[in-house]
């Protein structure tokens, strides 16, 4: 019986890339629903932190140890929020990677594919909660008298270091760089699961699946 | 293609079980098939007779409950995960009922998708993709996504994409499921001339007898099992006496 001399099997990753960037567009609906959650969750998370930063620029209370406890459970939730719409993601995707795999697609590419796609959720939901969460600060201390818009610009261009991990850096900054790296790897953690479940289906019961 | 063997498909004592509770599916049940390279070979049978579950264990997408599969005169079911892989982007192209294209894609990139996963070089799977595109009719719509496609032009891409690699042979699952008549023949006469202008096995499953008059062997295929062969000597025959 003959051998079968094989050659290689890829997924380049600027390819993989391109089809995840190619996703995010033309699934933007399901996508902004996955993003959502990253958003709202970061939002919540800069605007606390701003908050906080306010009220000590003006003598008041500043970060209160609660506010972490608070801020874990929100992020713990918005992760939870961003796996099942992930596995949603991936359910509506069924005959779709079992087509990527007769095509030649690893276990490994159709997991890269759905990590990828989680990264530019994260970066994506991040921005947009960075700015959410820096105009409802905003809006905050202008509606109150005690720190006002001056007292807001002073405290954000000034270190705070009861911000976790980025204490060294201006709010505005710090808060962005923190924002933004929680959203990707919360959204990365989050996406895990969902991910190796969609690359370990069997390509015949992935086919099977009509929608 | 350095080596050519007589049979490109073969099957000994193939079966495949489902268990559905206390039953037992046998969707598959000792089917002994040569499929000799480059021919044209029709798959009929009912719904529910065991034809995508056949094309599962040939395509290497499942594994059979007792029995063997050789592509190429290699057995399958001695390959691992990355071996089949391989087998599939580079042996084997499918075509499905549902065309199946990547929804996010254009159609040149559709087909340019097996050729990344065979590590073809960028500008060759380029021209290579336009090429079978203009040659299955649509050199005019390389940029169009599936959903600006009808049915018929997007079981084209599918047909452009599944000969990407230049396979041993192609699958194709009830191609013309959801097509009208006239597109239905109108890709399986484009099946039977790619057929025939490349040396391209094709294995096509149907249950519908219109589609079948370009075959060279029709395998009859009932609740698991074989029922009979007809080659073309005698659908021609057939067709005289209707
Ligand atoms: N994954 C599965 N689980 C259980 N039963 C299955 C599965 N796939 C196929 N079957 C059963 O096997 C039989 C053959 O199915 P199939 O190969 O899809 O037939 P066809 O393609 O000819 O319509 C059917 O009775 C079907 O219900
Ligand atoms: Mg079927």
């Amino acid at each position: 019986m003959a051998s079968v001399e094989v050659g290689e099997v890829r997924l380049p990753l600027s390819e993989a890339i391109y089809i995840s960037l190619q996703n995010v567009r033309r699934r933007f609906a399901r996508v902004a629903i996955t993003t959502a959650s990253v958003t709202l969750g970061i939002a919540f998370f800069v605007s606390l932190m701003m908050m906080a930063s306010f009220q000590a620029q003006v003598g008041g209370a500043g970060v209160q140890p609660y506010m972490y406890w608070l801020l874990f459970i929100s992020l713990l939730v918005c992760g939870v929020g961003i796996t099942n719409s992930m596995l949603i993601a991936v359910a509506e995707r069924y005959k779709e990677i079992g087509t990527y795999k007769c095509l030649g697609a690893l276990d490994r590419h159709i997991l890269e594919m759905f990590l990828i796609e989680a990264i530019l959720v994260g970066g994506i939901g991040g921005l947009a909660g960075y700015v959410i969460g820096l105009v409802a600060a905003v809006i905050y201390a202008v509606a109150n008298p005690s720190v006002g818009l001056q007292g807001a610009l002073a405290a954000l261009v000034k270190p705070n270091p009861a911000v976790p991990l980025a204490g060294a850096l201006p709010v505005a900054v710090g808060l962005f760089v923190l924002g933004v790296g929680i959203a990707v790897l919360l959204s990365l953690i989050a996406t895990i699961y969902p991910a190796y479940y969609a690359a370990r289906l069997n390509p015949a019961e992935a086919l099977r699946y009509e929608i | 293609m350095a080596l050519r063997y007589e049979y490109t498909v073969e099957t000994e004592d193939l079966a495949k079980y489902y268990k559905m509770g206390a039953y037992i599916v046998k969707a598959l049940d000792g089917v002994n098939l040569k499929i000799r390279r480059g021919e044209y070979v029709s798959i009929m049978g009912p719904s529910g007779a065991g034809k995508t579950t056949l094309f599962n264990m040939i395509g290497g997408l499942d594994r059979p409950t007792r029995g063997k599969v050789y592509i190429d005169e290699v057995d399958i079911s001695k390959l691992d995960a990355y071996e089949l892989a391989w087998l599939r982007a580079r042996k084997i192209g499918y075509i499905f009922q549902t065309f199946n294209l990547i929804p996010v894609l254009t159609a040149l990139e559709n087909v340019m998708l097996p050729m990344i996963f065979a590590g073809v070089r960028r500008e060759e799977r380029i021209r290579k993709a336009r090429e079978l595109l203009e040659r299955v009719g649509l050199g005019d719509r390389l940029y169009h996504r599936p959903t600006e496609l009808s049915g018929g032009q997007q079981q084209r891409v599918a047909i452009a994409r599944a000969l990407a690699n230049d396979p041993a042979i192609i699958l194709a699952d009830e191609p013309t499921g959801n097509l009208d008549l006239q597109t239905g023949l109108e890709i399986i006469n484009l099946l039977r001339q790619l057929n025939k202008e490349r040396g391209v096995t094709i294995v096509t499953a149907t249950h519908d007898l219109k589609m079948i008059d370009v075959s060279d062997r029709i395998v009859y295929l009932r609740d698991g099992r074989v029922e009979r062969i007809e080659t073309r000597a005698e659908i021609a025959v057939e067709a005289e006496e209707y």
